[in-house]
């Protein structure tokens, strides 16, 4: 019992201690205003990181809270958050994503001085666009994803070829040069890297980004603001012929080797199509390897696909002044330029010099083409978009394994006409068909 | 007839014991359960607040959707083979070492890492040992004169090694399993046995096997629900750029994921669970009767 007792001046000095601890006043004032930014991209992180603490320099009473994590997990954590009003104040959102929020009530318009800001000559049509609904602004654009295509120079001058191929027959003869076969046969190299396979809606993406300068597009739009199936036709046909003649008949391509960045930092192919954020990653992953960007070649049409990024708030952000106060200063040009230099995503403010990023990296010209007859084109902003994507893909990636179809032209057929029956069963259930 | 305070206490006291975890269970297993039944009947997109009731119009698209009917195909397949494959093996291994064989600690060890292991990085280590050009599982085809396979380009190629995968993953704790139930059947048995002139596979057959199914009713039951959870491996090995004929080795829970975050179709989706858990009950209702009919 003595020896118990012995430790009650001990205990009553430790408790003294902890409650001057807790009671005493912080070194600095406590920020006043708190807002956060929510981001499918990592990769921005520290672009965001960095323009927060400038932000709160200027403004010492706002704490800026950063949280990223991968897309499909962000998409997620959006989808449960949003609706129960525990999200982020400012959230980073894909154009096709926004629709069902907005259209839930979830992601309120932006303010008279964001939506003159978006409406202005600092953006173009296609970026307003996206930010929009009707006439609407919702968001401020931001970034986007800009396809592209990539060439190794290395291999094009080894295999004599003078440039990029400028048109779509041009792509095919031009990979028959730089394809690589060892002695049994098999590709070791592929000439182009289509894609073949891979989850999810790339593989139509991809599709639709070869097929768009042929005159078809994944859905087309009527007068009324209703989509039908737009590949059930002699583009689709014609692009779905070219990626199977890739793999059974000229064997520029195959199933058995890599594909898409990995194969061309690895060195595996010679050409492919991509968006920008692969010179990021070629520059930490394959340094040295001689490469260059240019525009995806030309048919009927010229042009490439944007898919846009812009900024809202949620309608639960306590502090939605503050936060498209924090929005406007992240789209100013040193971050802009930032963004372009260090993850490689296409900025959207057209108002912004981006020369100096240019001379350091000068493979970002195939993405910032300014020929007014190159069309930057997006997809639509429907809720059925992905699942009308994810299900079409599937359907292609077993087409392009398909060695019967090579040559047979009612077959390819086929395989476009189901699908587009899918698609436009798709769109008539949710009310979004028409003719 | 009085009961006593104490008595009632300790009654008291047990009845609070089962209600905890019976309340744990209704709040996390029954009312998700009733709420996907529930859902399944809608028609919701998971952030709109309207939720219109569809019957079973849900159930009807699913009838007919080819994703659906591929999934189920694939997963059953890969049920099938993988719940045998593991069944059987294990018991294979787990025979010498539930006698006691030298270094048993280490082969126990070495067949029960991967169970234990973290399932991605080992879905991604398997994505290099099955690489079409450079993976070991083509090298050792090689070296019986086998040509290479196509192993994460080609669906069919693809479902075999999750399969293969899936088997070296779960051998180890269905060996762990046998064991425990080789070292409970009685030595008498076995005793009674060799003086009567059963050893070998007369032995196994006629004395081993009988005593030891509750064990193998055990594992089966265990394998068969985990077999048709499938969704790491798959996502893993068959489902980025790289590697996969994606959507043609889906499996139902992989189905579900899509419909449900992806496509944002919940009461979709749930109609999917509502319909892999009546397979999965109706699947160890029957493995219940079978095998419990040989175990009496």
């Amino acid at each position: 019992m003595g020896r118990q007792g012995a430790h009650w001046p001990g205990v009553v000095l430790i408790l003294i201690l902890a409650v001057v601890v807790i009671s005493a006043p912080a070194g600095r004032a406590a920020p006043a205003v708190e807002v956060s930014i929510w981001g499918g991209y990592p990769e921005i992180a520290p672009i965001y990181q960095r323009a927060a603490e400038a932000y709160q320099q200027a403004h010492p009473n706002v704490k800026v809270t950063v949280l990223t994590t991968d897309i499909r997990d962000y998409e997620r954590k959006l989808a449960a958050s949003l609706p129960s009003d525990t999200a982020g104040n400012i959230l980073e959102v894909e154009a096709p994503t926004v629709e069902r929020y907005i259209e839930a009530g979830l992601i309120p318009k932006a303010p008279p001085d964001i939506a003159q800001f978006v409406r202005s000559r600092s953006f173009n049509a296609s970026a307003q666009e996206a930010a929009s609904v009707g006439p609407d602004v919702y968001g401020v654009p931001w970034f986007a994803g800009v396809g592209a295509l990539y060439y190794n120079t290395e291999m094009f001058k080894e295999a004599g070829v003078a440039g990029p191929p400028q048109t779509m027959d041009e792509l095919m003869a031009v990979a028959k040069k730089l394809v690589k076969v060892d002695a049994q046969g098999r590709v070791v190299r592929s000439g182009v890297s289509l894609r073949l396979f891979g989850a999810g809606s790339g593989v139509a993406e991809k599709f639709a980004i070869l097929m768009w300068p042929r005159g078809g597009e994944l859905l087309t739009r009527n007068a009324q603001g209703k989509y039908k199936a737009g590949y059930d036709n002699d583009a689709g046909r014609a692009t779905l012929k070219m990626h199977i003649d890739a793999v059974f008949v000229n064997k520029v391509d195959s199933l058995d080797i890599k594909h898409d960045a990995e194969s061309f930092e690895l060195g595996q192919t010679a050409m492919f199509e991509r968006e920008s954020w692969v010179i990021g990653d070629i520059q930490k992953n394959a340094p040295t390897l001689k490469y260059q960007t240019a525009a995806i070649p030309r048919d009927q049409r010229w042009g490439t696909i944007v898919g846009s990024v812009s900024l809202y708030t949620s309608r639960s952000a306590k502090n939605p002044d503050v936060a498209w106060d924090f929005v406007k200063f992240l789209t100013q040009p040193q971050f802009e330029r930032q963004l372009l230099q260090e993850v490689g995503w296409i900025p959207l403010r057209q108002d912004v010099n981006f020369d100096p990023v240019i001379a350091k990296f000068p493979q970002y010209k195939g993405f910032l083409i300014r020929d007014p007859k190159y069309v930057y084109w997006s997809m639509p902003n429907i809720k059925d978009f992905d699942e009308i994507e994810t299900k079409l893909a599937a359907r292609l990636v077993a087409a392009y394994r398909d060695a019967t179809l090579a040559g047979n032209a009612a077959g390819i057929a086929n395989v476009l006409h189901t699908a587009a029956g899918e698609t436009n069963t798709i769109l008539k259930r949710d009310g979004l068909y028409g003719e | 007839m009085r009961v006593s305070r104490a008595l009632m206490a300790r009654y008291a006291f047990c009845y609070l014991m089962l209600a905890i975890p019976t309340a744990l269970f209704v709040v996390f297993r029954i009312i998700p359960i009733a709420r996907t039944l529930q859902l399944s009947t809608l028609n919701w997109d998971l952030i709109s607040p309207a939720k219109p009731f569809v019957g079973l119009g849900n159930f009807r698209e699913l009838l007919l959707d080819p994703n659906f009917q591929l999934a189920l195909s694939n997963t059953t397949i890969f049920a099938a083979v993988t719940v045998t494959a593991s069944v059987v093996l294990a018991l294979l291994v787990a025979l010498p070492l539930a006698r006691g064989v030298r270094l048993e600690g280490l082969y126990q060890l070495l067949y029960f890492l991967p169970f234990v292991a973290p399932t991605v990085p080992e879905a991604v280590a398997w994505k290099w040992i099955c690489d079409t050009r450079y993976g070991v599982l083509n090298y050792l085809l090689s070296l019986v004169g086998l040509g290479p396979v196509s192993w994460l380009t080609e669906p069919r190629a693809t479902l075999w090694a999750v399969i293969i995968m899936s088997v070296w993953k779960t051998l180890g704790y269905n060996m762990i399993l046998f064991i425990v139930g080789l070292r409970a059947i009685p030595a008498e048995y076995t005793e009674a046995a060799l003086i009567d002139g059963a050893a070998g596979w007369r032995h196994f057959r006629s004395i081993t096997l009988p005593l030891l199914m509750p064990t193998v009713l055990l594992i089966t039951v265990i394998s068969t629900i985990a077999a048709y959870n499938v969704f790491t491996q798959v996502y893993v090995l068959a489902s980025d750029i790289q590697g996969s004929p994606a959507g043609l080795v889906r499996v139902l829970i992989y189905d579900i994921f899509e419909n449900a975050f992806r496509f944002y179709r919940m009461g979709y989706a749930s109609a999917e669970a509502t319909v892999f858990f009546v397979i999965v009950l109706g699947l160890t209702l029957i493995q219940f009767r079978v095998l419990r009919s040989q175990t009496e």
